[in-house]
């Protein structure tokens, strides 16, 4: 095998496609594993099932329609999309936005957060077999959920940002502030009881040590995003860069081995971490506005935006022309994750081929959005 | 042997088999609503759903041919695991014990690889949709490997399920040897008869370790997690029932149920000397130990994920050498 992932020899046993529809897939993605006694050899995975164009509908949408909609991308991350999309707005408008609305936009960011990350976790639990996992982690879920649609108003789709601060409807009181301590109390004790029983469990730790390894080096030429690549070891977190990010004390976790176990302990640490920032946002929590509604709309050049969602790095960029979106791009993390998912199939069991997909935390039906054409007549379709 | 006798014995033998099936349609459930669902903090489905709702729900849908070179003998096969798996239930009825050559631990074994077997036949017969690929040649992102080989996912689990009969059944095999040794006789009425005289093998040492090698062979052979290999849902999903419909499915379901009677059964009878026969009150042992065996098996695949081959060589090996030590110790 050359350092760009193609297999060199020709010869390859059998191909075995799994999917676009497959009981371990929650999302409809086709892979192809070329296997040789049960031993995958490469591996090719493809998205495309379900396109939705969702950057062709943004354009020429006034922007704050253009923004609502980037919150229908995902269903995991609907919070990061409709931040970043607003964050992009308010960069290329200058826009203040008011203390206590970031602070609630970082709460419910990290909340969204430890969302993601349980569901991971089950969903992983649940690849590896484990289903009693995957039923208790989705149970301790369930009080972020309920967080989320105190705050939100829905249990998916919060539409918590705009322009400028965050809706009335999601500013916190007293009684929700409560609320929020208390389940981040129950949210710590359970992943502490979950972490001890899972590290100590013989029969998890030899499903996933040492499965689908990156190293440090594999993951950068691969360009892997998020606790992915925090799980080789490399302490890049976009959140130590964000201004929004200044007034609180976390730790970036990393781990070395960059397997699936690497993969799974990473999200089980990040955990706490995340109840860190929230604890930090509800006891200093500034008074005052949440919304600022004195500043002017105005055509602008493309503006860029990236943040640190659960997955990794998530990009939008679009210009403005009389109020509206012109020219969108957005960037799921993975998109970015897609070569490293690849590539970390290579090498493991058949059987433990899913469970190197989903260590990389997978969302194509997020990421499956555009489609460029590179030559003709259509031959070469390359998604982006 | 009188006509009353006969008689008898003939009805020993149907109210058995009877019995046996009234019992067995509720094993699934049980193992599933009370256990199963009960660990994972859930409702689970009702008692009698997976074992008796759902083979009557099968039986009245739509048969369709499956997606097969052979979709009769295919379909075929899981009535011929549940003959297979009755004729070993019949074999080790004491009533059957006249058939000496029938009524030895080599023809139960023999018949419980035959009920192995089925599932390469099935695999190998089984071309599931889910593994067809493209009709056209696959381009995008410019296609690593164009036009290869495609295989079969229940092509996966035909080479898995001769693995299983390989090594993995060896635990079930080496356990039911522990008694022979200890009574010295390869036929069941001896080993019965050891047992009346010398009291259940499952009491001495030996017996007790080959108690643990059988319950584990059990799950192997049963393919529940974490042995499940030959259908684990991460890669192979069904593996050889994937195809199956209808009728079809509903004798999977109730070759799966009887099967657990079947082998608690046989460990009844080999570990305590109790063959199944209605007319003693004993059989109320018999169906003890196969309601507490898939108990123990929920249990235990709750709490574990699912074997992969580098798991499953070691535990398989381990749990082997352990029969063999049972061995050992029952000859001492």
């Amino acid at each position: 095998m050359d350092n760009n992932n193609k297999v060199t020899s020709k010869v390859i046993e059998t191909e075995v496609p799994l999917g676009t529809v497959h009981s371990a897939a929650i999302e409809p993605y086709r892979v192809r594993l070329f296997v040789e006694d049960e031993i995958v050899r490469d591996a090719e995975l493809t998205v495309g099932v379900n396109h939705r164009g969702i950057e062709r509908i943004m354009e020429g949408l006034p922007v704050e329609k253009a923004n609502s909609l980037t919150e229908k991308i995902c269903g995991i991350c609907s919070n990061s999309h409709l931040w970043n999309s607003c964050l992009t707005a308010e960069k290329g408008l200058e826009i203040d936005v008011p203390p206590r609305a970031e602070y609630i936009r970082i709460i419910m960011e990290e909340l969204e957060r430890l969302h993601s990350h349980f569901l991971y976790l089950a969903h992983g639990s649940e690849v590896l077999g484990h289903e009693t996992f995957a039923m208790r982690l989705f149970y301790i879920r369930e009080t972020v959920m309920e967080l989320l649609r105190m705050i939100g108003g829905n249990r998916v789709q919060y539409g918590v940002s705009v322009i400028g601060g965050i809706r009335p409807r999601c500013d916190l009181n007293e009684m929700k502030i409560q609320k929020i301590s208390e389940g981040m109390n129950y949210i710590e004790e359970k992943i502490g009881e979950f972490a001890d029983r899972f590290v100590r469990d013989p029969m998890v730790m030899s499903r996933i040590s040492g499965i689908a390894a990156i190293t440090k080096e594999d993951a950068r030429r691969l360009a892997t995003t998020g606790p992915s690549l925090r799980a080789t070891g490399i302490e890049v977190d976009l959140r130590r860069d964000m201004k929004e990010y200044e007034p609180f004390e976390f730790d970036v976790i990393t781990q070395d081995t960059g397997d699936v176990k690497a993969n799974l302990l990473m999200r089980v640490l990040e955990i706490p971490e995340a109840v860190k920032i929230i604890r930090q946002a509800i006891k200093d929590l500034p008074d005052g506005k949440i919304t600022n509604r004195s500043w002017e709309m105005q055509d602008t050049g493309i503006i860029r935006s990236y943040i640190e969602v659960p997955r990794g790095k998530l990009y939008h960029s679009y210009s403005l022309e009389d109020g509206r979106v012109r020219n969108s791009i957005v960037r799921t993390p993975s998109i970015t994750n897609i070569n490293t998912m690849e590539f970390a199939c290579i090498g493991t069991h058949i059987t433990d081929a899913q469970l190197a997909i989903v260590q990389c935390d997978p969302c194509f039906t997020c990421t499956d959005r555009a489609v460029k054409i590179l030559d003709e007549p259509f031959r070469n379709i390359t998604k982006i | 042997m009188d006509t009353t006798m006969i008689i008898n014995s003939i009805l020993a033998v149907i109210g058995t088999l009877i019995l046996a099936f009234a019992v067995s349609i509720w094993l699934p459930g049980i193992e599933r609503k009370f256990i199963h669902a009960r660990i994972q903090q859930r409702v689970g489905p009702p008692v009698s759903s997976p074992g008796f709702m759902a083979p009557i729900k099968f039986f009245f849908k739509q048969v369709l041919t499956p997606n097969s070179p052979m979709p009769r003998l295919y379909n075929a096969l899981p009535l011929i695991s549940l003959i297979i798996i009755v004729f070993i239930l019949l074999v080790i009825m004491p009533q059957m014990y006249s058939f000496a050559a029938l009524a030895s631990i080599i023809a139960v074994i023999g018949l419980l690889k035959v009920e192995e077997i089925m599932y390469m036949f099935m695999g190998s017969l089984s071309k599931s949709v889910m593994s067809v690929g493209m009709p056209f040649p696959d381009l995008v992102k410019g296609a690593k490997h164009v036009n290869e080989t495609r295989s079969f996912i229940e092509e996966l689990s035909t080479l898995r399920a001769f693995r299983l009969i390989a090594f993995g059944s060896f635990p079930l095999y080496i356990a039911l040897f522990v008694p022979v040794v200890m009574a010295k006789s390869i036929f069941l009425t001896d080993i019965f008869a050891f047992q009346q005289i010398h009291g259940p093998v499952l009491f001495t040492v030996a017996g007790a370790i080959g108690a643990i090698v059988y319950f584990i062979g059990f799950m192997i052979m049963l393919n529940e997690y974490p042995f499940a290999i030959m259908k684990t849902k991460a890669d192979v999903i069904e593996g050889p029932l994937l195809e199956y419909m209808s009728k079809y499915r509903a004798y999977v379901y109730i070759t799966r149920g009887f099967l657990i009677f079947v082998l608690a059964s046989l460990f009844t009878t080999m570990f305590l000397g109790i063959p199944p026969n209605i007319f003693s009150w004993n059989i109320l042992v018999t169906i003890a130990v196969a309601i507490i065996f898939p108990i123990a098996m929920a249990v235990m695949s709750a709490f574990s994920p699912i074997f992969t081959f580098r798991q499953f060589y070691p535990v398989v090996a381990a749990t082997s050498i352990l029969g063999v030590l049972a061995i050992v110790a029952s000859v001492l």
